[in-house]
């Protein structure tokens, strides 16, 4: 018996394509303007609860600020004879909340088992959250850091954890979920008009809402909705888009944009950040000189110098074997005075993408600190704007 | 009937329970619930401090969010962590029921002390165990969990002194659990012949129910934080699930005993409310029976309905069906308590005291932060609002506008008894004004805040929200000087304060009825007892500036039903 209840609400919900076609709700006084055909439901349920709300306040508060002037003490008067208990009114305000919270009961679990349902035709996106960072995964294996979406479409994205719990939260679709560690939690939406990508304005706020450590505030991405032409092409685009750049082109081409993946927590000034910064690190000089100079004092492991594991016979050959190390299993060899909380980016990054980025530490004067390249083209080069994902 | 008044009722006895003994050690062994009370409230208004301190920086962090070098993210995710892990385990859990219950319960009751004196003076050393333990955290590096402690980032992420606090939240929930065992067994036992059930002050039902959540929900707390600290530190996996644990699993023990924590916060500050209101109002309180039935039903409700934390957890949607239904059912019971409440005001004789402004005060925030708990609860618009400053905004409505409200207007209404003086009624006021204004002006903004999508614990905003962080971080300036004043005038009177006398407003229970301060023993003999709402007795006397109650025609009108 008890099991057949989940099916039974599912039924009693409605079917989710129902709301197929409703115009998005505008911003209000509350609320930002919808985007997702959940939204006009979930804004209308919370713009009644406003007003039941405001109702209730202002009756209570109304008949509070009336008896206090009405009833207020005058002079000494000291004993009031007032009713002590109407046994009729308080079963009246006893009973009529219940009925009134019943209601708005039903009203809510509609809007969520929508919500909670997804139709059976979704495009499925894979997302990993790990601190603090958003991976977007598409079916044809693209990748992206801000979530591109088809218009039009029912999407559902299956989550998963590398470390703690975070929480997505796309505010404009009015969808949330946490994503826990050691388990899949799915949410889905269907936004039906295209945001463009030209601008990062353009794309509805993507939150991590779930506390999550240190930058838990900066954990947050942009939305575009793509109409269907638009995203297709962008999808290939993008599953494509290192594939397309030679390889000695790479590290300036690939490299700022794989960068902002580490920005969050690796500097290239030489500044404090999460991570040791790639850049001129406490006078050793920056990242590839630390790891290629054969006598580097750069202290891994409880003090060893780098110099102990690279090297002909040594652990790894070359000091590129060291940095890719670094990057697929960061746990390996942890510097000195930081902690070992960088996740892995197996799968994540491919040898393509780990060439980029060890160019670019190989060429670090090339970059500003914000990891814009403004280092000299070789004469074969073509420009360095020609990159076409973000 | 003249005389009775002078001679029952002395204004100041010439020995009080401040003066009976002297010296350091006097109080720091001593059994007696009245200076235990004085010893907690001390404490607890000393961690509201800090909890306030805390506040402030989070505020100001949030009014400058670029200024890193000022305040870098992680001492923000600290501050934040601590502001909340003070005000909830050291400030508001123990606030009514151990400092405001401990002083006034027994004397309601006619008794000499608590049933358990020792035990009493044992919790309070295993309170201040548990402070100490928030300190020794602080000196280890201080933790930014915050004060949900969930996994697996407390576990295996989270740096500092997770350990010593979690520690100190296992010793203070026992000191907590001591305290409702105390009083489970003081109200059984204690009660003065005549006061029945239906007799007792609403104040001690409403304590009553709390200790009943403090007994058999804080072990929970207590298991929950052992878990944690056993995983955290030998890594049993409990909690992990690369060794086949579960982090939701840690949510559901936390919440389990958090979520009736919320009424072992709020329900002795209905409790105060319901004494404050017909004292203030000069009037029987109106509907006895539901008030104090509302107290049980909420107690009762508050064990079932844990899950509405967790509608986005990831826990089954059948779940989250039955648990938004459950937390329906907790509504009720409040609103009845608010309906009760204006009506006892109906055809009263309503004196604007700083306590009664409070009271006032209690009831409108109250409705605000009770309302806005539906959206919470409704599940289609709970995906939106949760872990946003919306939900932010609503527990502060209900923890401190209306539990910390509620305290801060028994301190008034009792600090004549209490310490012997008057405050300035004056000052207590314009600062309870104050603290009105600042709260709405902090905590209004961030509804809509919460309701446009800014989350929960970030140091940084978009630019959008600029504006009602400030408005709000200028609210809370506002209400730390209502608490700077009150802070002054209540020092003030201690020194300088007119003697209080022995009813200044005109209660008919029992505490009104021995001296301010009160005796050692606070009542010589067992007083009998009338219908401690009934105000007919109670008459205004010049000389004394205070008001006496012709105690014969008290009892009287009880046992003839007059009088309501």
């Amino acid at each position: 018996m008890l099991n057949q209840i989940p099916n039974l609400l599912m039924q009693a919900s409605t079917d989710p394509l129902v709301t197929q076609g409703i115009p998005v709700s505008p911003k209000t006084f509350w609320l930002p303007k919808g985007a997702s055909t959940v939204a006009a439901d979930l804004d209308w349920v919370f713009e009644f609860l406003n007003y039941i709300n405001y109702f209730f306040f202002v009756l209570v508060v109304g008949i509070m600020f009336y008896f206090m002037w009405k009833y207020r003490q005058k002079g000494r008067e000291v004993y009031a004879r007032g009713p002590s208990h109407h046994t009729a009114l308080e079963l009246g305000w006893t009973i009529l909340p219940t009925i009134i919270v019943v209601f708005i009961f039903f009203v809510g679990f509609k809007g969520f088992m929508i919500a909670k349902t997804p139709p059976a035709n979704c495009y499925q996106i894979d997302v990993t959250a790990s601190r603090w960072n958003w991976t977007f995964k598409y079916p044809n294996g693209a990748d992206s850091q801000d979530l591109y979406i088809p218009a039009g479409r029912p999407v559902k994205l299956v989550m998963r954890s590398d470390d703690v719990l975070h929480s997505l939260f796309i505010r404009d679709f009015r969808v949330k979920n946490d994503v826990v560690p050691g388990r899949f939690s799915t949410l889905w939406f269907q936004a039906d008009n295209p945001t463009g990508m030209e601008k990062e304005e353009d794309g509805h706020w993507l939150f991590c809402t779930e506390f999550c450590g240190k930058d838990h505030s900066n954990m947050n991405r942009r939305v575009y909705v793509l109409n269907q032409t638009d995203f297709d092409a962008w999808l290939t685009k993008r599953a494509q888009w290192l594939d397309v750049i030679p390889a000695e082109e790479l590290y300036y081409k690939a490299g700022p944009i794989l960068f902002k993946r580490c920005a969050s927590c690796h500097t290239l000034d030489g500044s404090v950040g999460t991570g040791p910064s790639w850049g001129n690190y406490d006078g050793s000089g920056n990242i590839w000189e630390r790891t290629s100079n054969p006598q580097t004092t750069h202290k891994v492991d409880n003090g060893k110098p780098l110099s102990d594991f690279i090297g002909p016979g040594k652990q790894y050959e070359a000091p590129e074997g060291y940095l890719r190390e670094s990057i697929l299993n960061p746990g390996a060899h942890v510097v000195d005075t930081y902690g070992n909380v960088m996740p892995t980016f197996k799968g994540q990054l491919n040898d393509r993408a780990i060439d980029a980025l060890i160019g670019m530490m190989k060429n670090l004067k090339d970059f500003d600190a914000k990891g814009k390249f403004i280092g000299e083209l070789p004469a074969t080069a073509t420009p360095a704007t020609a990159t076409p994902a973000k | 009937m003249t005389t009775l008044d002078s001679r029952q009722i002395p204004t100041s006895a010439p020995d009080n329970y401040l003066t009976h003994t002297r010296g350091l050690l006097s109080w720091l062994l001593t059994l007696d619930h009245k200076r235990i009370g004085v010893m907690y409230m001390t404490a607890v208004l000393t961690s509201f401090f800090v909890g306030g301190v805390m506040a402030l920086l989070v505020r100001t962090k949030l009014l400058f969010p670029g200024a890193v070098e000022w305040m870098s993210a992680d001492d923000y995710n600290k501050a934040f962590t601590l502001h909340g892990a003070v005000m909830v385990f050291l400030v508001i859990i123990p606030s009514v029921p151990a400092a405001l219950g401990n002083f006034i319960l027994p004397i309601m009751l006619g008794a000499k002390d608590v049933a358990f004196p020792r035990l009493n003076l044992f919790s309070f050393y295993l309170w201040v165990l548990g402070a100490i333990c928030a300190v020794w955290s602080l000196l280890v590096g201080g933790f930014d969990t915050g004060w949900t402690f969930y996994t697996p980032y407390s576990t295996q992420f989270a740096a500092g002194g997770v350990i010593p606090v979690l520690i100190g939240v296992f010793i203070l929930g026992f000191s907590s659990i001591f305290t409702g065992l105390n009083f489970i067994v003081t109200i059984h036992k204690l009660r003065p012949p005549g006061m029945t059930w239906f007799r007792m002050p609403l104040f001690l039902w409403a304590v009553y129910a709390t200790a009943v959540i403090q007994v058999l929900a804080t072990p929970v707390l207590g298991i929950t934080v052992a878990l944690l600290v056993i995983e955290r530190a030998f890594n049993i996996g409990i909690f992990d699930p690369s060794m086949g644990g579960d982090p939701v699993l840690f949510q559901h023990f936390f919440w389990f005993y958090s979520h009736p924590a919320v009424y072992i916060m709020v329900l002795p500050g209905m409790g105060i409310i319901s004494e404050i209101i017909a004292v203030h109002s000069h009037r029987h309180i109106f509907g006895f029976r539901f008030i104090a039935f509302s107290s049980i039903a909420i107690a009762i409700f508050s064990f079932l309905v844990w899950g509405h934390h967790m509608f986005t957890s990831g826990q089954s949607p059948m779940m989250n069906v039955l648990f938004s239904a459950i937390t329906f059912s907790v509504a009720i019971p409040s609103a009845v308590k608010v309906f009760n409440w204006l009506a006892t005001l109906y055809k009263g004789s309503i004196a604007f005291n700083t306590p009664m402004l409070y009271g006032l005060a209690f009831i409108f925030l109250f409705t605000i932060g009770g309302l806005t708990g539906i959206p919470l609860a409704v599940l289609s618009t709970d995906i939106h609002l949760h872990d946003t400053y919306y939900v932010v905004a609503h527990f502060h409505y209900v923890m401190m506008g209306s539990a910390l409200i509620a305290m801060i207007g028994g301190l008034h209404h009792w600090w004549p008894k209490m310490t012997g003086r008057m405050f300035s009624d004056f000052w207590g006021k314009i600062a309870c004004g104050l603290v009105f204004v600042g709260f709405n002006v902090c905590f209004f903004t961030q509804f809509m805040l919460g309701s446009q999508g800014m989350p929960r614990r970030y140091y940084m905003y978009q630019p959008e929200f600029k504006m009602y962080h400030h408005i709000s971080t200028g609210g809370s300036y506002i209400m730390a000087i209502g608490f700077i004043i009150t802070a002054i005038y209540l020092i003030h009177s201690l020194f300088a304060g007119k003697k209080a006398p022995a009813n200044p407003w005109g209660g008919a229970s029992l505490e009104w009825q021995c001296s301010s301060p009160p005796p050692h023993d606070n009542f010589a003999v067992t007083p009998r007892v009338g219908d401690c709402y009934d105000f007919s007795a109670v008459r205004w006397d010049e000389e004394q500036e205070g008001y006496v109650i012709d105690t014969e025609a008290h009892i009287a009108a009880a046992s003839n039903g007059k009088g309501h």
